[in-house]
């Protein structure tokens, strides 16, 4: 009888896996892969937010000889909302980023973001204390919330929107770099290069929050929003991150790194696993891993440290136990 | 008005408005930032700024106001967008204060009378009652979303009642009056600790979220005609309080405009305002510049979300 039912369950696995891949052939979810044979990460030790990061940056950047002549650079930093701690990506290196690009020969650089709650982006601005980094007239704060918008066709079809209206500083971008504050998040588990690009999603046209994507779905929005406007290269803030109730109201927790890399996949399972977490448990992740960039550690080439689990790993709520890695568990 | 500081406010204020009035697109909308796509929030800021300037302003921008309305009575939130959305009560507001209330603002108020977050409908009143418990609130009173098919958030909602208020002052129908009720009700359910409004939520996983001036303010406009409450008046105390350290121009404006209708004193904070404006060529968001003007003009012209009673 015990045989009968493994057999019955195990041919009715087989079924749904089958099923499972003659529907993603018949019904492709992703129109586009930004999957490369290997991605490159590199993993910056600096204990604080200092004058000397832009030499470390800079220093980081050349690993990666990144041929950025002429180019019009999005830098897309994390800021949330005009409240102390380690809420937003720190200033120094968003600053640092936007100094280090124009020393590689970037011709503009634009720092856009638009805040998930916060309607006052000036406010956000001014509490992150970005001010003083505009001071270069090529570097310029675009406010995605109320950019001018144009309709675009998702690239991926997880969520099911179809469509999005983005802003024109975002598409007319030739470079995008993801520059997420390492947190825990109370809705996708963690927020890192990838769920940063929510912020690209304007307020004018889908509110403060962006509810919309919640409704469709967290994971499946972030899948659909990478898959359409491609992330070239991230600078991840953990030198002071967030663990518990992030992404607003956790607690700081000192890594001291930042995290660079040319695939936001493999940035975002570098982070993962440098938070105690297993990356293939993060649901945005995993899947995507399969088309836009490299998860597994052996597609992944450290070019400075590796990513070593936390000796304590990142606290999480209860109900996001299960992104332990399994020998923490 | 006879100080110093009066007369410097005075400037800026007339200063601004013609920096605002020389960013009007051809179309005779307003974009949020230097782009030819006219957004609504900004063109009915503008108007409320501008009514009693130059007729041809008026004549351009009403035209356009009209041009944008949906065949469903409602707005988008943009120019070139085709879906209704919460901008439909600021038109509102603007059609009412500048007298212009006709067929246009009764289709406008039928949509916003419909149109609910989706707490509105039994099924997700149900859901969020019995599986959605990380977030504190009562989802039997809701209010307005930003775009349809989304949960009610608090400015939505505040501007919405604000409008239906104004709109229907002298002959207030049942619909709309349950409406306004759920409005009110929904936002003092959303209260957050210690009084002031977040955006949507005043408790996630426990812990309570930090309040908002802009939506504080706004829910407060919401709410000037209402039987001042414990949580009004300490929501009005955490406004007060805040407003002596706001440094960034939207904030402080929105403060202003809702400190003003509550007969709180608002010179030292429009002084301020005036200071940080300038000329109002560094306000690069028109809806931020008009809100400003509005601001310094508060006192000396309609309030645009004042409510009679």
């Amino acid at each position: 009888m015990n045989v009968d039912r493994r057999r019955f369950l195990g041919s009715a696995a087989g079924m749904a896996a089958t099923a499972g891949v003659a529907a993603d052939w018949l019904w492709p979810r992703h129109s586009v892969s930004y999957r490369r044979p290997r991605s490159f990460v590199a993993i910056l030790n600096a204990a604080e937010y200092s004058e000397k990061i832009e030499t470390l940056l800079m220093d980081g950047l050349r690993l990666f000889r990144l041929n950025l002549l002429g180019k019009a650079i999005l830098l897309k930093p994390n800021m949330v909302e005009d409240l102390p701690g380690p809420v937003n990506t720190n200033a120094n290196i968003i600053g640092a980023a936007a100094r280090c690009f124009l020393r590689l020969g970037a011709t503009r650089i634009v720092i856009g973001e638009g805040p998930g709650h916060q309607r006052d982006t000036e406010l956000v601005v001014q509490v992150a204390g970005l001010k003083p980094h505009l001071a270069d007239r090529r570097i310029e704060f675009v406010d995605l919330n109320r950019d001018e918008l144009a309709k675009v066709k998702l690239k991926a079809n997880y969520s099911g929107l179809g469509e999005l209206w983005l802003p024109r500083s975002v598409l007319d971008s030739d470079f995008v770099v993801s520059m997420p504050k390492v947190k825990t998040h109370h809705w996708a588990g963690v927020t890192l290069s990838l769920k940063n690009m929510f912020g690209i999603v304007p307020g004018m046209k889908y509110g403060w929050p962006k509810n919309l994507l919640h409704w469709h779905g967290i994971h499946e929005s972030i899948l659909d929003i990478c898959a359409t406007v491609p992330i070239h290269f991230v600078i991840a803030d953990s030198i002071t991150a967030m663990e518990g109730n992030g992404p607003l109201q956790g607690t700081a927790r000192e890594l001291g790194k930042i995290v660079l890399a040319d695939d936001p996949v493999a940035a975002d399972a570098t982070c993962a696993r440098l938070m105690g977490f297993d990356p293939l448990r993060v649901q945005h992740l995993s899947e995507g891993g399969r088309f836009l960039g490299n998860l597994r550690a052996d597609r992944i080439t450290m070019l400075a440290e590796r990513a070593e689990a936390p000796i304590r790993p990142f606290a999480v709520l209860p109900d996001f136990r299960y992104l332990l890695a399994r020998t923490d568990l | 008005m006879n100080t110093a500081g009066g007369c410097w406010r005075i400037v800026n204020a007339s200063a601004a408005a013609r920096v605002l009035a020389d960013r009007q697109l051809p179309s005779g909308g307003w974009s949020f930032t230097g782009s030819q796509q006219a957004s609504i929030e900004a063109t009915c800021l503008g108007v409320l700024t501008l009514a009693g300037g130059t007729q041809a302003i008026n004549s351009a921008a009403f035209q356009f106001l009209l041009k944008s309305q949906l065949p469903n009575g409602g707005w988008p939130a943009f120019q070139g967008d085709s879906e209704a959305a919460w901008t439909t009560a600021l038109a509102l507001s603007t059609v009412i204060v500048t007298n212009n209330m006709s067929e246009v603002g009764e289709r406008a108020l039928n949509w916003l009378l419909e149109e609910r977050g989706r707490e509105g409908h039994w099924f997700w009143r149900w859901k969020f009652k019995t599986a959605d418990s990380e977030v504190r609130f009562n989802p039997d009173k809701y209010g307005w979303p930003w775009s349809p098919a989304t949960t009610s958030w608090v400015i939505p909602t505040a501007f919405s009642v604000v409008a239906i208020k104004q709109s229907t002052v002298c002959n207030r129908s049942v619909a709309s009056e349950k409406r306004i009720r759920l409005g009110v009700d929904m936002l003092q359910d959303r209260v957050c600790v210690g009084g002031g409004w977040n955006s949507g939520n005043s408790l996630v996983y426990g812990v309570p979220l930090p309040a908002h001036v802009e939506a504080t303010a706004i829910a407060l406009l919401a709410l000037q005609d209402e039987k001042q409450t414990p949580l009004i008046q300490a929501s009005l105390s955490w406004l007060k309080h805040r407003s002596s350290s706001i440094e960034s121009v939207e904030s402080l404006a929105w403060c202003i405009l809702s400190l003003f209708v509550y007969q709180e004193p608002v010179e030292h904070l429009k002084a301020r305002l005036a200071t940080l404006i300038g000329d109002g060529h560094d306000i690069r968001n028109n809806a931020t510049l008009a809100t400003a003007i509005l601001a310094l003009k508060c006192g000396e012209m309609i309030h645009p979300f004042e409510v009679l009673r």
